[in-house]
């Protein structure tokens, strides 16, 4: 339901005094390098030419790209895909300065032909990451913090960041929900904290923080919820430099209330000084299913026909229904970038356009993206400096009609399964059935996809502009201003021929608009107080607002006129068919005071004290602001004496920290008292307010270690963490007699849910020669997920869809249980009737499985010979049911005779299961859901320069989702269908999802 | 001024103009301590509308009221229906605390009771405050028919005031009180608002069940002192001019509301405007290929079929407007069915869609897709089948009759109440009776008000709900009532359990 909105009433807020209301300046700019402020002097007219080339010290494969410039001038140039480089100096330069992003920034002075071994980032302390509202030297980090950097990302059609980082980092886990087009994704970062709200990180791009929603309208019709799609959508891949995910609590604290789920900070690519550049790939690739789930063809169905003695359904054809609705799909994408830029001022311009075909006919994203990116110093002093950034996209997505929860009206997929093999799609014209002989309740996929029609046009921008101003080397002010606009109009269609049931020929057209600002303050001190201690500080504060808005109209009962669509006419829908709604979110404030210290001793110990005091307008009257402190130290080892030249180990740092995190992920006006305007004259009492509802907060410890071993070929981290949630957001059930609006309450729950964690990620240069080198990495989390103290409530979630066991739910959160634990029947065989047996007739449920993973793994490794090289990235997950929904109602036995079944039901060893047996929602259907998959695979040649045009050119062949391996039997095991009851969401469901593509891409890429 | 100072300036003033007081700025409706802000007649209309999903839905009073009977059963048909045991459990007395439809029914009963307090909270007009006691009667005395325990919310703010608990006759008094204040300032009129009359239809109900709800359940005696004021109630209501209508169905047609002469109350489905889910009443009975194409559910069994002799016109007929349409006839589908051209229409089984009297619980043969009598009441409208329009009947003149000849067999004046049933009788043709006996006159109530959802209130009341027929053993006593639904027992420390759960 929608609603006006009207606003009569204004929260008090608890008596507050600003800590400071002094201007507050940041800490240095993120992975600008340092050098190049100092660097400026007028050039000489005398010049000279140097040439080397620029490696990487891990290694010793080449660096491109890689800035090189004499110092003090204001001239540079960027190393080719060799690492080469020829640069013309003044005759008077004595150093270079060389930097790559990720890599440290390297002085060395000039000679003939340079060989430049540059830090890599397995090891090197002096590197520079960013964290929370500045920049901090890696050997200064005391949290778990992992980086993944562009050269490392997955490769392959990847629309959104965090699939790049899929498999990457110990203790993440990425999930794609689908194989859409654009399709949304489930990321944890150290399990599952929260039973209410969102579990999925905050995202953080370029110091500005995201709210994991976009403008897209959401869409319920006939057929069920269609899924979102991923909101990190707007930001192209190819613009992403680096992506830090802070994953305990002493590094994600500084993000106060909203860090509790762990924070990505995404780093996009900046201008360097130079000669102005053009970069350019290019990608063409086909797609088909990977996997698909096995159905009866029409022999097998005849003979499974035969075998019960049916006397009907065989209409005698032989049809694959599911590969009637796929295609081989094309994705074309290309990128261009440029930029360059001198010492007063860098650059970088960058377009994207990708079309993305889906598997499925008819669906499919177009996306245009362009980002503008500048850094620019003024005065003569340079202490005045100026950031922008900004993003804009534009997508326009086809969906598929897959819904989450479809019914007994199916959706594409279930219909496409379950259509009867032995039945012509389509009329002896060509025409598609549409009322088959066996039912109307069969619905023809081709006709679904003809009758359906569902389109989403969005626009995003995220602009931000950070000027800054150093008072002395050791002081810094920066403002940082963004804002953050998005609008998405979504037409829907059903036409009036489909055969659903009630279906008069529906459409709707939906527009929702995110407006979302940030003023954000910081203060950054930085400075070797004495030759033992370096100091280095910010303060801040930070504002916040988020503005949603959505309206929409629909209608039914259309009138046909061929060749249109009924949401360009929608007034043609009678009177009483049509719907109109508006609704706007309530505008949420979030009002913030953060601290955070790194004193280091020595380089031997490492002290990290942060502080954040967060408001927000959704928090109670009661409680409107949280305070969330961490502290986290480290040692050295390895610069101790004890290690000093120690021939195995030669760096060793141990850390333990630990933080207080929030989560505030629960809808505004949740601490209100409210109405809720229903329609026409129709208005009722729609929530009970909870002037005390706060933050959910978690506290986690960490204890981990980082070394290197065997002069840096192997390095790597360990980490051990425990994580305890407590004031755990939920809506609690009310005690009746209740508002009509909602029959739950937002408190804060007396229970506590514990994560806690094991995670390791070692790599290794296992050849490091000049012409063969060869790496690899594997990373593995061991989690074990509970909730505690929760009383004798229980609350059901991972509602079960299908025809026959509507309202059936499969999973439970109730205390000594993993979250989601699912609660079923208990499947014992198939008796001598063909009837299912359970364990106490079925009268009685038992606790049978864990759905979060108990193991995650990734492994890469990269060889390079040559000109080639190849990567090959895997990831897998293991120790968790999945729940076969789709196995489960969609291709049941008892569709013998009507629909097409599941292969696995009928087989010569199988017990013979009744036509009529029912099909309760049991044990049966959960499977192991172990998986280890190839996500993505490269090949690629280094061609080099072709002439004096094209620089750097590399081609390249990468296969995404090539196999996997997994006995579960559905389309594909990484699958996370929501399936979620009054908002409690659930996890490790699959049914009839959009399936995962296997993509071969063809990439070139040169530069200009 | 230096360039320092300058920034200073600039930024202290960007600092100070961005310090935010956090105001919850809610847009999406109105907050409730400015109750002001609310018109008190659109509150009311939403407490009507509260109404709609408890009693419309195919999955909540009326399955409560007719599933748990020998009127309805819903039967898992080998694949499809299973849906968790829920319907099985109704038919065969073995709900538990954890019943899905039955916590469901419980809990939207009683948030109509909110919504209609609601009302009451905001200074109502004496006829708004008349209407709304009306609402909150009527919820209040499903809980009572249904639970006997009825929490009631004083403080409608604080959520952790928790709701007092009102049982048997404590319940009663408290309905019957709201009635009587509310019955003066009640309209005559439009049955499908509060009026005078269903205000006495729902007293009638009250004082007829006394004994159940505030005596025994198990033994419930009649007083004549109760059962005069349902006389005297019944004759206020009649002198009002309701008839019988000449065509049975025409109270449930697409058009009820104009055509019935029977109707008391009703709850409005307008499309674009209000409604509930009635158009489940004829989806959960027809089986896909037939049109409307249903959901292939609920059917009735043989102890409600049987009850009908031929040319009773309650038991089946045509529809004007529907079996030109399609084939389809209302009432009860026994046997072949047809489409609107006299050819007979086939299951998906390639089977003769033709209805059988003989229904299990469990359906695992190859007729499994047309076994049990189907029961259309309400005629779908084929120009809007979805959302129906049809006004959901829940007082009409018809019972108000039979529950006066009740009260005078309950009072020895059988000879009374027997011109009454006969009168009714006749007009529905059927044979009237020689005599007027609780058991015919229970049966009476059935053919007459079939699936209207009374049937689980009659039997408890005439002493019969625990007894045996299709697929259901006779039951025990703690049967008479649902249990309290756990998720309130655990939220609500007044409650307690219901003996025998």
């Amino acid at each position: 339901m929608l609603g006006y909105v009207k606003n009569t009433y204004f929260a008090r807020l608890k008596t507050f005094k600003p800590l400071y209301m002094t201007p507050k300046r940041l800490l240095k700019a993120m992975l600008l390098p340092v050098v190049m402020l100092f660097a400026f002097q007028v050039a000489v007219a005398q010049n000279k030419t140097v040439s080397g080339k620029v490696t990487d010290g891990k290694d010793g494969s080449p660096v491109a790209g890689a800035s090189v410039a004499a110092k003090g001038t204001t001239t540079g140039t960027s190393t080719a895909a060799d690492g080469s480089f020829q640069l013309s100096v003044p005759a008077n330069a004595k150093v270079l300065v060389v930097s790559s992003v990720g890599f440290g920034t390297l002085e060395v002075n000039i000679t003939d032909n340079m060989n430049i071994v540059l830090a890599s980032s397995g090891s090197n302390l002096n590197e520079v990451v960013v964290v929370g509202y500045g920049s901090a030297r890696k050997k200064d980090q005391t949290g778990a913090v992992a980086q993944v950097k562009a050269k490392d990302f997955n490769k392959g059609v990847l629309t959104a960041a965090d699939q790049m980082i899929q498999g990457k980092v110990a203790g993440v886990q990425v999930v794609n929900n689908s194989g859409a087009p654009g399709g949304g994704t489930t990321v944890r970062i150290r399990g599952n904290s929260s039973i209410r709200s969102s579990n999925q990180p905050l995202f953080v791009v370029d110091g500005v923080p995201l709210d994991g929603g976009n403008a897209r309208p959401g869409l319920g019709n006939n057929l069920g919820g269609i899924p979102g799609a991923n909101p990190l959508n707007f930001i192209n891949p190819n613009d992403i430099a680096s992506m830090e995910i802070l994953k305990d609590a002493s590094a994600a604290a500084i993000y106060g209330s909203r860090g509790a789920n762990g924070v990505i900070l995404i780093t996009t690519k900046k201008g360097q000084a130079g000669a102005p550049k053009i970069d350019f790939n290019a990608g063409v690739g086909v797609a088909s299913i990977m996997k698909r789930f096995e159905v009866m063809d029409g022999d097998e169905y005849r003979a499974a026909l035969t075998k019960y003695g049916a006397t009907s359904g065989n209409y005698g054809d032989n049809v694959d229904a599911l590969g009637a609705i796929l295609r081989n799909a094309v994705t074309q994408n290309y990128n261009a970038s440029v930029s360059g830029g001198n010492d007063a001022g860098k650059y970088r311009l960058s377009i994207g356009l990708t079309d993305q075909q889906g598997i499925i006919k008819e669906s499919g994203l177009k996306r245009a993206t362009a980002s503008l990116s500048g850094s620019y110093k003024f005065l003569d002093s340079k202490k005045l400096g100026l950031d922008f950034n900004l993003f804009t996209a534009q997508s326009i997505e086809n969906v598929a009609p897959i819904s989450n929860d479809a019914g007994f009206q199916g959706s594409l997929i279930g219909h496409a399964l379950q259509w009867n093999p032995t039945h012509p799609l389509r009329n002896s014209d060509g025409s598609v059935y549409v009322i088959p002989q066996f039912g109307n309740t069969s619905i023809n996929p081709l006709a679904m996809l003809e009758a359906y029609d569902d389109n989403v046009n969005t626009t995003e921008v995220l602009a931000s502009v950070s000027p800054y101003y150093k008072f002395n080397n050791n002081l810094e002010y920066r403002l940082l201003y963004s804002i953050r606009k998005g609008v998405g109009v979504r037409k829907n269609e059903i036409k009036r021929f489909l055969n659903l049931q009630g279906n008069l020929g529906s459409a709707s057209v939906g527009t929702a608009e995110q407006n979302t600002q940030q003023l954000t303050h910081t203060l950054t001190y930085n400075n070797q107080i004495t030759s033992d201690i370096n100091l280095n500080a910010v303060a801040g504060y930070e504002y916040m607002k988020y503005d949603n808005l959505s309206y929409g109209m629909g209608g039914s009962d259309f009138a046909d006129f061929a060749g249109l669509s009924y949401y360009n006419y929608l007034q043609n829908a009678p009177g009483n068919r049509r719907g109109i709604g508006s609704g706007a979110g309530p505008i949420t404030e979030l009002q913030s005071y953060f601290a955070r210290a790194v004193i280091n001793w020595q380089d031997r110990l490492v002290l990290t004290g942060t502080v954040r005091a967060d408001g927000s307008s959704k928090f109670g009257a009661n409680n409107k602001y949280g305070v969330f402190p961490s502290f986290a130290l480290a040692w050295n080892l390895s610069n101790e004496k004890f290690l000093a030249n120690n021939k195995v180990v030669n760096n060793l740092k141990v850390r333990a920290g630990w933080g207080r995190t929030g989560n505030q992920e629960f809808p505004a006006a949740a601490s209100l008292n409210r109405y809720q305007i229903n329609g026409p004259n129709d208005v009722t009492r729609s929530n009970f307010g909870n002037p005390d509802l706060t933050w959910e907060q978690s506290d986690m410890i960490n204890v981990g270690a980082d070394f290197g071993l065997f002069d840096d070929r192997v390095w790597g981290t360990i980490d051990w963490f425990q994580k305890t949630s407590t004031k755990v957001l939920f809506e609690q059930i009310v005690a009746q007699p209740g508002p009509p609006g909602s029959a739950k309450y937002w408190i804060n729950l007396p229970g506590n849910i514990l994560n806690t964690g094991f995670e390791v990620a070692v790599n290794a240069a296992l050849v490091r020669g000049k012409d063969f080198s060869w790496n690899a990495g594997i990373n593995a989390s061991f989690l074990k997920n509970e909730l505690r103290d929760f009383g004798n409530q229980f609350f059901e979630t991972g509602g079960l869809s299908g025809q026959g066991i509507s309202g059936a739910r499969a999973q439970r959160l109730v205390s000594g249980q993993p979250l989601n634990v699912f609660y079923l029947r208990q499947f014992e065989g198939i008796d001598a009737n063909g009837q299912s047996i359970y364990t106490n007739d079925g009268n009685k449920l038992f606790y049978s499985g864990n759905p979060n993973p108990t193991t995650l793994l990734g492994i890469t490794t990269d060889l390079n010979y040559k000109k080639f090289s190849a990567v090959i990235n895997m990831n897998g997950a293991f120790g968790h049911v999945i729940y076969n929904n789709t196995l489960n109602t969609v291709l049941p036995i008892g569709n013998l005779g009507t629909r097409n079944i599941a292969s696995s039901l009928v087989g010569d060893n199988k017990a013979k299961e009744a036509i009529s047996n029912a099909i309760a929602p049991s044990t049966r259907y959960l499977e192991s859901g172990n998986y280890l998959k190839l996500a993505n695979a490269t090949v690629s040649y280094n061609v080099g320069n072709i002439g004096k045009a094209f620089r750097n050119v590399n081609i390249s062949l990468t296969g995404q989702n090539l196999f996997v391996i997994t006995k579960f039997s559905g389309f594909d095991p990484e699958v996370n269908v929501d399936k979620q009851v009054d908002g409690i969401p659930s996890f490790g469901i699959e049914y009839i999802p959009y399936p995962t593509a296997r993509t071969i891409l063809l990439g070139v890429s040169f530069g200009l | 001024m230096n360039i320092k100072q300058l920034l200073i300036l600039f930024v202290g003033a960007i600092v100070l103009a961005s310090c935010s007081k956090l105001e919850e700025k809610y847009r999406g409706g109105v907050e409730a301590v400015a109750e002001g802000g609310v018109n008190v007649a659109d509150v009311l209309q939403g407490a009507y509308n509260a109404l709609n999903n408890p009693f419309q839905d195919q999955s909540r009073f009326w399955a409560a009221s007719q599933h748990t009977t020998d009127e309805t059963i819903g039967p898992t048909r080998g694949p499809d229906w299973d849906d968790n045991g829920v319907w099985r459990v109704l038919h065969s007395h073995n709900w538990d605390a954890d019943h899905l439809f039955l916590r469901d029914t419980y809990r939207e009963l009683l948030q109509a009771q909110y919504a209609a307090s609601n009302v009451l909270a905001l200074n109502p007009s004496a006829q708004q405050a008349a209407e709304a006691k009306f609402i909150r009667a009527l919820s209040m005395w499903c809980i009572l028919d249904g639970w006997d325990q009825v929490p009631v919310r004083t403080d409608l703010d604080k959520v952790t005031v928790l709701p007092e608990v009102l049982k048997g006759k404590t319940a009663y008094d408290f309905i019957m009180k709201d009635l009587s204040e509310a019955l003066p300032n009640l309209p005559v009129g439009s049955a499908i608002k509060a009026n005078k009359d269903a205000a006495r239809a729902l007293m009638m109900k009250m004082l007829l069940n006394k004994g159940v709800y505030a005596g025994s359940r198990k033994a419930p005696t009649f007083d004549a002192a109760d059962m005069n004021q349902v006389i005297a109630l019944a004759d206020q209501i009649l002198n009002s001019g309701y008839q019988l209508d000449d065509n049975y169905f025409d109270a449930f047609g697409p058009a009820n509301s104009s055509k019935s002469k029977e109707m008391i109350y009703a709850l409005e489905n307008t499309n674009g405007l209000r409604g509930g889910n009635n158009q489940s009443r004829w989806y959960c009975t027809l089986h896909y290929n037939q049109r409307p194409s249903g959901w292939n559910g609920f059917t009735t069994v043989a102890e409600t079929y049987d009850r009908f002799e031929a040319g009773d016109k309650r038991l089946s007929a045509s529809y004007p407007g529907v079996t030109d349409v399609s084939g389809l006839k209302v009432g009860l589908l026994a046997g072949q069915q047809f489409d609107q051209n006299g050819a007979p229409l086939k299951d998906r089984k390639n089977n003769n869609l033709a209805y059988t009297k003989t229904v299990k619980l469990k359906e695992t043969g190859n007729d499994l897709e047309i076994t049990g009598i189907r029961v259309v009441k309400y005629a779908p409208d084929y120009k809007v089948e979805f959302p129906a329009e049809n006004e959901y009947v829940i007082f009409r003149a018809a019972d108000v009759w039979l529950m006066k000849a009740e009260a005078l067999l309950r009072t020895g004046r059988a000879g009374d109440g027997l011109a009454i049933v006969n009168t009714i009788r006749t007009k529905r043709g059927a044979t009237p009776f020689t005599s007027l006996t609780l058991d015919n006159l229970l049966d009476e109530r059935s053919r007459e008000l079939y699936w209207e959802g009374w049937r689980r209130n009659d039997l408890v009341r005439f002493g019969k709900f625990l007894g045996a027929w299709t697929e259901k053993p006779a039951s025990g006593e703690e049967r008479l009532l649902f249990a309290i639904p756990s998720e309130q027992l655990a939220v609500n420390p007044n409650l307690s359990q219901n003996p025998g759960y």
